[in-house]
């Protein structure tokens, strides 16, 4: 039997459209249907200057913004040959793990919605998340697409707080964490539904080119953090957590790590950020400096996997610009780890994936 | 003979008094019968129309339409934060056929426009639809995309806009406020349904 789901869903998360063929209560195939939310990002791109593109670059991945912004800006950085300021590299590393959590906080408020955990998990979840993005909102001045990354630094120099509220936040968000477990890996319902659920094996993780949680649920240690560290990344003590069983549950447990090293890396990050300086970067202007024509690479480690950047520079905007999604390639294994399995366990497998469809169609 | 004259004119006193009291009954019934109910319809009619606006305004049954940036908003709405849920007025259904109010949160591209416009056509009359950010309302920033209709007026009939980028969770929710008044008929200016001018856009 050929069961449709989708394109809108409330757990897909977007437009996506699933076709699963089914013999019983398990399915056999399943086919992925992608391009509901195709609008042309990389062609918009090429139409623009450096600097407007990093609304397009934005609103990719709207649950961390900030990341993608991050990867498109360092991109222009290097086309242009711009140095980042010190105090500016420290601070970015805080907003961006902070987008980090904010990102992971919402998918796990969601999955656990998903999987029929009800309303007690998202509904904390969400509260932590808000605490983030109200710090983030008041650093930037825009609740969800920031937008205060320029080149070189930032578009204002941080409130006069932010090291003391940012101390308070990790201490709430310390306290608040812990409590988590007890209504997670304590609960039969959220184990039952998990544990075992949607086996992703180390080689079939490799051969499909899933990265970042996804990956590393499945054993395998790979982080660009560590890889190739770039602001100062390499300067802080802190794990990418790996777990060898490859199910939804190593998924969960990686992510959920992830914060508390995320949360390390901050208070490393705010012990030893410099004082003086200020984190301005320059100015957008209509016409800036001339870009280098050859071709560059950025990668980065945004909270769902491996981002990439391909562009070819051109003078005042890019040439060619191509964008490496990290979830594109973990929904390709969507198929693989649905192979078997029940009807049932399909949004458990699809949530722990954590996809965001306006990356994927660009 | 005396007697005889009053039990004749008793008589027809009786019978005069008589035929007075059935034709004042009759009369009296008939305008009992017809003031009463007369007062019951115009009552009804006074009361029907403001009740059945008022339940209107009061169960309000949005449904679910999220495609991209602007849904993460709207859970917002639904979360701890604000929790719109204790208006008592909003609920998310996930099927069509059990809501109201559409809320449109997300660019809308080519191949999502028929898929909208048939879950608009499953919905329960009398519905409404609010175009949620600037995707919904005008096109947004992928107003120069070959791929995405630019505001969804162009294809559905647009009761409030909500402007922003993505608006705030509490634009929603005033949006939903705005909507009742709509509904209510309490709203100053056009009443109106806006659907775009310029049909050709749609087209293209």
């Amino acid at each position: 039997m050929r069961i449709n789901i989708g394109p809108i869903h409330p757990s897909t998360h977007g437009a996506l459209k699933l076709v699963a063929y089914v013999d019983g209560d398990t399915i056999q195939k399943i086919e992925t249907h992608i391009g509901f939310l195709h609008r042309g990002v990389e062609k918009l791109m090429e139409n623009r200057i450096y600097m407007q593109n990093a609304a397009y670059a934005e609103k990719l991945d709207y649950l961390a913004p900030l990341s993608w912004d991050d990867l498109y800006v360092s991109a222009v950085e290097q086309a242009t040959g711009t140095q980042v300021k010190e105090k500016a590299q420290y601070l970015r590393v805080i907003l961006l793990e902070f987008q980090r959590m904010a990102s992971h906080l919402l998918w796990l408020g969601m999955f656990c919605n998903d999987i029929g955990q009800s309303l007690t998990m998202f509904m904390w979840a969400s509260r932590e998340r808000a605490k983030i993005i109200k710090l983030l909102e008041d650093v930037s001045g825009n609740r969800m697409f920031y937008m205060n990354l320029r080149l070189g630094g930032f578009s204002r120099n941080m409130p006069r707080d932010f090291t003391e509220r940012a101390y308070d936040l990790i201490g709430y968000l310390e306290q608040k964490l812990a409590e988590y477990p007890e209504v997670l890996d304590s609960n039969p319902i959220f184990m039952e539904r998990t544990k075992g659920v949607g086996v992703l094996s180390r080689k079939d993780a490799i051969d499909c080119g899933v990265s970042g949680p996804v990956l590393r649920g499945s054993g395998v240690s790979a982080d660009v953090r560590k890889s190739k560290p770039y602001y100062v990344y390499d300067k802080f003590k802190f794990i990418a957590p790996i777990r060898n069983t490859g199910d939804a549950y190593s998924r969960y447990r990686v992510r959920f790590e992830e914060m508390h090293q995320s949360l390390g890396i901050i208070k490393q990050a705010l012990d030893t950020m410099p004082q003086e300086g200020d984190a301005l970067g320059s100015k957008i202007k209509l016409r800036s400096n001339d870009a280098n024509p050859a071709p560059i690479t950025v990668s980065r480690e945004l909270p769902r996997g491996e981002g990439m950047i391909y562009m070819v520079p051109g003078k005042q905007g890019p040439y060619r610009i191509s964008l490496r999604s990290p979830v594109f390639t973990n929904l390709y294994a969507l198929s693989r780890m649905c192979e078997g399995a029940k009807f049932a366990d399909l949004f458990s497998i699809l949530g722990s994936l954590d996809i965001v469809l306006g990356e994927v169609d660009r | 003979m005396a007697n005889e004259m009053n039990t004749s004119s008793r008589h027809a006193d009786a019978q005069q008094h008589l035929e007075r009291l059935e034709a004042d009954a009759s009369k009296l019934t008939d305008a009992h019968a017809n003031i009463m109910f007369a007062k019951l319809s115009d009552l009804a009619k006074f009361m029907a129309k403001p009740m059945v606006k008022w339940s209107r305004t009061q169960s309000l049954w949005p449904m679910q339409f999220d495609l991209a940036c602007c849904s993460i908003e709207l859970m917002d709405l639904g979360s701890s934060r604000i929790d719109a849920e204790r208006k008592g007025y909003f609920l998310f259904r996930r099927t069509p056929r059990q809501t109201d109010v559409m809320i449109v949160a997300g660019w809308v591209t080519k191949a999502i426009a028929p898929r909208l416009k048939r879950l608009y056509a499953q919905m329960a009359k009398p519905r409404y639809v609010i175009a949620y950010g600037e995707c919904a309302t005008c096109g947004g920033p992928w107003w120069e995309s070959y791929n995405t209709i630019q505001g969804i007026d162009q294809i559905l009939p647009v009761d409030v806009y909500v402007a922003g980028c993505p608006p705030r969770p509490e634009n929603l929710f005033i949006a939903l406020m705005k909507l009742q008044e709509k509904i209510s008929g309490n709203v100053v200016g056009n009443t109106k349904r806006s659907v775009s001018e310029n049909f050709r856009r749609a087209e293209k």
